[in-house]
């Protein structure tokens, strides 16, 4: 089985989420490779979990002023903040198949390849179920899956700088608890391979790059034609839109 | 149309995930909104869960509930992780002050 690598690229939010559905549905077609791509957003954006609420999760007003954008991922989990500069996502795309049909499990093989980058940093990671990837006990990494007629789609973000001030100026938490205390209590229970490396963004790539790929075959490509207008009419028609962003 | 009452409970899953419920109710429930951090496969249907939800009594029991819950997730073949049947029921008797 030979994997198609993309290359870190740099996208806005709607184009960042149509590309990885676009891409899931060409692979589901059998028109393309099981793929494991890496992205930065640009600008910078909040992405909320398929069940949770715009309104409730995220203050608009504030991401209207910084510039934030706001979107609805079509996987579960948790309210994200993608800062252009602090973090690293990757979506990996294939046929259940060939990761395990069991959830759970397609997790932990999953987010084994992040461990196996980061190790490569020298950063002693693991698995925290359900989702999760931990150092010293920090998440530093958080990873969402859904799937759809026999594929898999996983993404998860990778921080590698921590701005903890703007990710609780844009997701809704009241003024009065972005107080000190608690940004404290979160240094405390999250982390960034910054911490423990010193590197450039493009180094924790290099190596995450490395971790995704040993063992494997595979080829850098880009998208096709094809999925790139797909992604393009995605990213107009359903992640932009209000009636995907706010259906909850 | 009846005045409703309106309900809001959020629950963390020991374990798993946070559940909320929102819910428009009287002596039944008119509307209801699961949400969350949780997964659930296939996404679209929890649609078919808050469905099963609709009209009723705000006195049914939360062991009734829950299976009342389980039985659309055996039916329709549905996956949940961080979220579990018991854990929506009591969540919705929360909502609604019971």
């Amino acid at each position: 089985m030979k994997w198609r690598i993309m290359k870190l690229e740099v996208h806005d939010a709607y184009l960042n989420m149509g590309t990885d559905q676009a891409i899931m549905e060409s692979v589901e077609a059998g028109k393309s490779a099981p793929t494991i791509r890496f992205y930065k957003w640009m600008p910078s954006a909040v992405s909320i979990g398929r069940f949770q609420s715009m309104q409730e999760e995220v203050d608009i007003e504030k991401c209207k002023e910084l510039g934030v954008s706001y979107i609805r991922r079509v996987t579960g989990g948790g309210a994200v903040y993608h800062s252009n500069s602090g973090e690293i996502t990757y979506s990996v795309i294939a046929p259940v198949s060939i990761i395990s049909k069991d959830i759970r499990e397609s997790y932990r093989i999953i987010c084994g390849w992040v461990i196996d980058g980061l190790s490569k940093l020298g950063i002693n990671a693991s698995f925290a179920p359900i989702n999760d990837i931990v150092v010293d006990g920090k998440k530093i990494s958080g990873n969402a899956q859904t799937r759809s007629k026999g594929i898999i789609l996983q993404h998860g973000t990778i921080l590698y700088d921590l701005d903890i001030k703007t990710m609780f100026t844009v997701l809704r938490v009241s003024e009065e608890k972005i107080s000190d205390k608690l940004i404290k209590s979160v240094e405390d229970r999250v982390t960034c391979a910054r911490n423990y490396a010193d590197i450039s963004l493009e180094g924790l790539y290099e190596k995450l790059l490395e971790g995704f790929t040993v063992g494997k075959e595979f080829g850098f490509n880009s998208c096709t034609e094809d999925e790139m207008k797909r992604a393009d009419t995605l990213a107009k028609s359903v992640y932009s839109s209000d009636s995907w962003n706010f259906d909850r | 149309m009846g005045v409703f009452l309106k309900g809001f409970a959020r629950f963390k899953v020991p374990g798993g995930k946070l559940v909320e419920v929102k819910l428009d109710y009287s002596d039944s429930i008119k509307n209801v909104q699961i949400l969350g951090d949780f997964f659930l496969y296939p996404e679209d249907a929890l649609k078919d869960i808050e469905r099963s939800l609709l009209n009723l009594k705000v006195d049914e029991s939360e062991e009734s509930i829950a299976r009342i819950v389980s039985d659309v997730v055996k039916k329709k073949s549905i996956t949940l992780i961080g979220i579990t049947p018991n854990a929506i029921a009591k969540t919705i008797k929360m909502a609604v002050g019971k």
